[in-house]
């Protein structure tokens, strides 16, 4: 027995904006100067969401596996974004190959995903493609941008150690070892943590989400296990990869830290 | 083994030039003590030595063979640069000892064994230090040496020291400089940046960066 999934019709959306108004109301009385942003805020939620739907809509009718993908690259490109916001290193290159890594490991993740344990057929069926990817990709995109940000600055704060080693005969890899377990093992303690505090102290916005929509909370936890699990995974192989090749460009061809 | 520049020029990435034209030889067993006020260029001297850093023109030179021809471990190995500030990881005193061997391009030397290593400790004054001593409970003069012995254990034939004698007690100073004069009139090239005015024994050429140029005082 699935019940009917109580719609939001355009009344209860412009109803919603009271909330807003509220927040509003508190800016102005503390004088926060939020007032602005808050607008702002308001109107991107509105249209960057209804662009979505709609996009979403579309390439659930079409169902053409290159459209679904190109979305997924769409996603990628966007989460590089951020990190390049987030990340505040500019003398070292690392776009291109935080692009391609995440997309090559996370297409390879997703489709596990839902091609081998999900068993969507095709494995791209958009339903379960796009939201499985995009959780991959919006959850390591921070692991990414903390592993990153680490590297960099343990490079430049432990420049003496690093050159202590190569001056010893150590290899880059060898000199930037501890710094890039460093690295990888921030990156991946917040999505260890989101392990252990899940179902005790969050409900998962997924698991919400199927919830509301009606679906049994029995199937929709295992639907969100199988999601944490991927993203553990994809956050190792993802900040892996990309710490590496990144790596690679802190030091010349003669072993030498660039990155200064 | 000797070292030599060849009309080498160098800036730090959107910097000035430090060293512009600069040439100079440093012979086999030769002891140079590089002088010359605060930024004018000598650790950079001894970095590029070592490939630290990488000249924007102009050759140096390993034996005859340009560096950039050399495998960096096996040139960095063959020449031994002691930094400055002298650093030790948090283990003990032996452990930093023996980091070196732990690199592949060192896999083919034998880490020497204890006895060896309380030997080296012995003749550089360490008493008080033994190998199983914290390196992070040593003075900065007592990691300086240390530094220099794991330097040494590599079997180097240059050593470029920035400063050594800088932290050092008046007597641990003294033991820095005569091993400095020993090991090069054993065939070592040793290149040392001072700023005493005192020349030590055994020294064979004062060198100064001047103008971005490098002259014999």
């Amino acid at each position: 027995m699935t019940p009917a999934i109580i719609e939001i019709g355009p009344l209860q959306l412009t109803l919603c904006l009271g909330f807003v108004l509220l927040a509003g109301i508190t800016s102005i009385v503390y004088k926060l100067g939020l007032g602005r942003d808050l607008l702002v805020g308001t109107i991107r939620t509105f249209a960057q969401l209804f662009l979505m739907g709609y996009v979403l809509k579309f390439i659930f009718q079409v169902h053409v596996s290159w459209v679904v993908l190109l979305m997924f690259a769409c996603m990628v490109a966007a989460a590089v974004h951020i990190i390049k916001g987030r990340v505040k290193e500019r003398s070292i290159p690392f776009l291109m190959p935080t692009f391609i890594s995440m997309l090559i490991s996370y297409t390879l993740v997703s489709m596990l995903v839902t091609g081998v344990i999900v068993g969507a057929k095709p494995w791209w069926t958009p339903q379960y493609f796009i939201p499985l990817a995009g959780m991959i990709v919006g959850n390591s995109m921070t692991a990414i941008s903390i592993a990153l940000e680490r590297l960099f600055s343990d490079l430049k704060s432990r420049r003496a150690e690093v050159e202590m080693k190569l001056s010893l005969g150590a290899e880059y890899r060898e000199a930037s070892q501890d710094i890039l377990r460093g690295a990888i093992e921030a990156a991946m303690i917040p999505s260890i943590n989101s392990l252990m505090a899940v179902g005790l102290v969050s409900l998962p916005g997924m698991m919400t989400g199927q919830i509301l929509s009606g679906t049994d909370p029995l199937i929709a936890i295992r639907y969100q296990i199988v999601v944490m699990l991927m993203l553990v995974a994809s956050t190792a192989i993802g900040t892996v990869i990309v710490t590496g090749l990144v790596r690679r460009r802190c030091f010349s061809a003669a072993q030498r830290l660039i990155i200064r | 083994m000797s070292l030599a520049l060849d009309l080498v020029t160098f800036a730090y990435p959107g910097g000035p030039a430090i060293l512009e034209d600069a040439s100079l030889i440093f012979k086999s067993g030769s002891f140079t003590l590089v002088r010359g006020p605060s930024g004018a260029g000598k650790s950079t001297l001894l970095r590029l030595l070592c490939r630290l850093e990488e000249s924007g023109s102009g050759q140096i030179l390993f034996n005859d063979t340009p560096i950039e021809k050399m495998v960096p471990a096996d040139l960095r190995r063959s020449v031994a640069y002691v930094q400055q500030v002298p650093t030790l990881l948090p283990v003990s005193v032996r452990e930093n000892l023996l980091l070196p061997f732990l690199f592949k391009a060192n896999a083919n030397i034998t880490p020497p064994p204890d006895e060896v290593l309380a030997v080296y400790l012995d003749s550089f004054l360490l008493t008080g230090v033994t190998l199983d001593t914290e390196a992070s409970t040593l003075s900065v003069g007592q990691s300086q040496r240390v530094c220099l012995i794991r330097s040494l254990l590599l079997n180097p034939a240059a050593l470029l020291m920035d400063e050594p004698t800088a932290s050092l007690d008046a007597e641990s100073a003294r033991v820095v400089l005569e091993k400095a004069a020993e090991l090069s009139r054993g065939g070592m090239t040793v290149i040392m940046i001072s700023h005493s005015e005192t020349t030590p024994d055994g020294v064979t050429q004062i060198v100064s960066i001047k103008d971005r140029r490098l002259e014999y005082a």
